[in-house]
């Protein structure tokens, strides 16, 4: 309670000494600020709160004035309208949150106010937003022709020919801050800053992203390089890149097969149900990493009763080692870890499958984090260097392979910024330290990913708590059985109460129209 | 037939019971008493099925403890079954009702998919001591020993440091357990605003939980689901009472003291 005091009299003093025309600083706005954001934004608004150091992208700098998600020109200040946007809807991909649901009208609105005391520049008139037509309908030629101008306006250069963010730019990027920035995934529309509907994207387009290297294209319609309605185009087009947020599941359902897909690209894994698996940064134990580069894995899974297959298909802008990306690394590391020393040695994208040594039979389970010593987990371990190896898990530091004969395999490939990965193995092996695949049983499973131009390895990488692998069993006979003589039994007393009452009265009852 | 008549008749009397009956069982306990603050839950279907079965033995002792309606009830049942110009309608159920109970039981044995129940106790037990960086701290009757005058102002600020560089990322920004990184883990991170988590705890069990995490829980906790780390390893003891101080203020709640834990029994 004290503090709270102490912050209103503060802004009550500062309120009575300077009240610029355009940007009021209220004793609301102050008091929110104080309380809510100046931890990450800093107290004077330069983005170098305590917790700066803890994320990235790193909080936004308000004394500059430049601010990514507008609806004004390209170096233009924002809006009101666009910053009370920000405010309300954070800003997905990031830590910020939305405040809408946790702050009043008044208190977002004077929050707005006080965050533009925090630059000079908005002492100047404010601007309005750039004008322009709706959408035109979408179809397939507009969607190629918006694929053609994703091209021609060089889009793939930083986002790349898939839009994963791998062009031949991505790793060289950085912000007004000199601080490294991914190129965004356009496959990944649940993480753009300014949300993504078609109308989203194009204002992201005309109007760039002050701060960060995203242009502005409204000058090629200026200069009718382009018109319009093809930039609306490329808005479609990367909207279509982007399907629905995916739903996450707990269980990934292994479906039973005559023929098990056989590689990592086998037409096959086409008819098999993909599951979607969102990864955070491992913040748990030290070394923590705050930056990953992989936020979700698909898994899919089939048997046949004596093998199981996973491929596992990630985003990952770089296929590691790869000395294109070592400035990348060396950045991230300068900044995410300034008193580590980056090591010179090019390192492997990486990921592991993790499940326990035997289905547990209770709810117990090994510890969620590559387990403990004395409670172990079986891994299948995949390296970009060095192929998959099955490995015994005590700790996250401490992983040994187990020896003794392998049944597994493994293929995987890499393209336009994503590995897919394929695993298998025999259900039931001679050895005791590699887990026992039963069908019909959930089988707790956990995956961690690392990206090695990113940085990534050992502790610091991405992680996941525990789902299931549910490897489908045949259905029996009995099971189509049952309902058929549900039917049956049904159908017979029907007749049999019908007949009964028809006895008891006496044959048909009235004919229509008797009486 | 005018609607009245169908209002009069015993047979749908029972029909109408039966289906506001099963609406308000269905619906009616989960989303009526939120309308007026009362916090409620749906129910499971073994007690849908039991409070049914309760209702239909009670509307058939009403219909048959008279004879006359007992007659009028069973009259449009009869009729169904018997007369002539109800033909369609007979062959129609014969057909319908048979194929539904086929489907149920199809439902009811084939193969399910879902991830064996987790059941977790919030508030585990806690211990009466800690072990904390090789000293024995006693929980019960342990209090914060920041929570005095003039140390508090400095201690939220430390708190407010630790919880933004530690805590963030999954108990979030509004302290609502909806961090950035909250999605990834499950069970999800704690919220500790509103009346249900920290401001039922006494400052001692908060910080038994900081200090020893997920792997600290004793087993009706989940131990090995938790991503709570063990927090002695990376926060000072300091550090940890100063969090617990900003945690209580930044959420607007008060910790439980010993004479509220002792008067209700500790759980």
């Amino acid at each position: 309670m004290s503090t709270k005091g102490f912050a209103i009299g503060v802004a009550l003093s500062a309120f009575v000494a300077a009240a610029p025309a355009a940007a009021q600083e209220t004793p609301v706005g102050k008091a929110i600020y104080d309380k809510w954001c100046a931890e990450c934004h800093g107290e004077d608004g330069a983005g170098d709160g305590s917790a700066a150091a803890y994320m990235l992208p790193q909080p936004r700098d308000f004394t500059t004035g430049l601010y990514q998600i507008r609806t004004t020109p390209s170096g233009e200040l924002p809006t009101d309208d666009d910053i009370l946007r920000m405010i309300d809807e954070g800003m997905p991909g990031s830590a910020m949150p939305g405040w809408k649901e946790y702050l009043s009208d008044t208190e977002r609105n004077d929050l707005v106010q006080y965050l533009k005391t925090f630059s000079p520049f908005f002492e100047d008139e404010a601007p309005s937003p750039v004008e322009y037509g709706g959408p035109p309908g979408v179809n397939e030629e507009g969607l190629a022709e918006g694929k053609e101008f994703y091209d021609k306006i060089e889009c793939w250069k930083c986002h790349g020919q898939a839009g994963r963010g791998d062009g031949p730019s991505a790793p060289t990027l950085e912000d007004d801050w000199e601080l490294p920035i991914r190129a965004t995934d356009l496959t990944e529309g649940w993480n753009f800053n300014g949300g993504h509907t078609t109308e989203a994207i194009f204002a992201r387009l005309m109007t760039g992203l002050n701060g960060a290297p995203m242009p502005s294209f409204a000058d090629l319609i200026d200069a009718e390089f382009m018109t319009e309605e093809q930039l609306w185009r490329v808005a479609q087009y990367v909207k279509s890149l982007s399907p629905e947020t995916p739903e996450v599941r707990e269980v990934v359902r292994a479906a039973l097969v005559e023929t098990l897909p056989t590689s990592v690209d086998d037409p096959a894994w086409d008819a098999i149900e993909r599951f979607y698996i969102p990864l955070v940064g491992q913040i748990i134990v030290e070394p923590r990493w705050f930056a990953p580069t992989v936020d979700g894995v698909w898994a899919q899974a089939a048997h046949d009763a004596q093998r199981v297959a996973l491929r596992l298909t990630w985003n990952d802008p770089s296929e590691s080692p790869n000395p294109e990306w070592e400035e990348w690394r060396q950045r991230v590391v300068s900044v995410m870890e300034p008193s580590v020393e980056a090591t010179d040695e090019l390192l492997s994208d990486a990921l592991t499958v993790q499940f326990p040594t035997t289905i547990p039979e209770g709810m117990k389970r090994p510890y969620f984090l590559m387990g403990a010593q004395d409670e172990p987990v079986y891994l299948l371990s995949w390296n970009s260097g060095g192929g998959a190896t099955e490995a015994l898990g005590r700790g996250m530091n401490a992983i040994e392979p187990i020896g003794g004969a392998s049944t597994l395999t493994t293929e995987s490939t890499f393209d336009d910024g994503q590995w897919r990965l394929y695993l298998s193995r025999d259900l039931i092996t001679e050895s005791a330290d590699r887990l026992a695949i039963e069908t019909g049983r959930p089988i707790p499973m956990a995956i961690f990913a690392w990206d090695g131009s990113n940085g990534e390895s050992g502790t610091q990488g991405a992680i996941s708590t525990w789902y299931f692998l549910y490897l489908d069993q045949p259905t029996e006979n009995i099971t189509y059985a049952f309902p058929v003589v549900a039917v049956l039994l049904t159908a017979v007393l029907g007749l049999v109460i019908i007949a009964r009452a028809q006895r008891a009265t006496g044959g048909g009852g009235p004919e229509p129209g008797s009486d | 037939m005018s609607i009245n008549r169908y209002l009069r008749h015993p047979f749908w009397q029972a029909i109408l019971v039966l289906v506001i009956a099963y609406v308000l069982i269905e619906y009616g306990i989960p989303y009526l008493p939120p309308l007026i603050g009362i916090s409620s839950a749906p129910v499971p279907q073994s007690v849908v099925l039991q409070y049914m079965l309760t209702v239909l033995a009670g509307v058939l002792i009403w219909v048959s403890d008279n004879e006359e309606r007992w007659a009028r009830f069973r009259e449009p049942i009869r009729a169904t079954l018997v007369d002539r110009d109800k033909r369609v309608l007979r062959i129609a159920l014969l057909v319908i009702v048979p194929l539904l109970t086929g489907w149920l039981t199809f439902r009811a044995v084939r193969q399910t998919v879902a991830a064996p129940p987790s059941l977790r106790s919030i508030h585990p037990a806690p211990p009466s001591s800690i072990t904390f960086r090789g000293q024995t701290m006693q929980l019960a009757g342990l209090e914060n020993p920041l929570r005095e005058g003039d140390l508090m102002a400095e201690a939220y600020r430390v708190g407010k440091r630790v919880y933004y560089q530690n805590c963030l990322p999954c108990h979030g920004d509004a302290l609502s357990g909806d961090g950035h990184y909250a999605h990834g883990f499950t069970p999800a991170p704690l919220a500790f605003t509103g009346s249900s988590t920290i401001a039922q705890l006494t400052e001692s069990f908060v910080f038994w939980r900081i200090a020893k995490g997920g792997p600290g829980l004793p087993r009706e906790g989940t131990p090995w689901n938790s991503a709570m780390p063990a927090w002695e390893d990376i926060l000072s003891e300091d550090e940890i009472w100063s969090v617990i101080v900003f945690l209580y203020e930044q959420a607007g709640v008060s910790p439980r003291t010993w004479e509220e834990a002792e008067g209700s029994g500790e759980h």
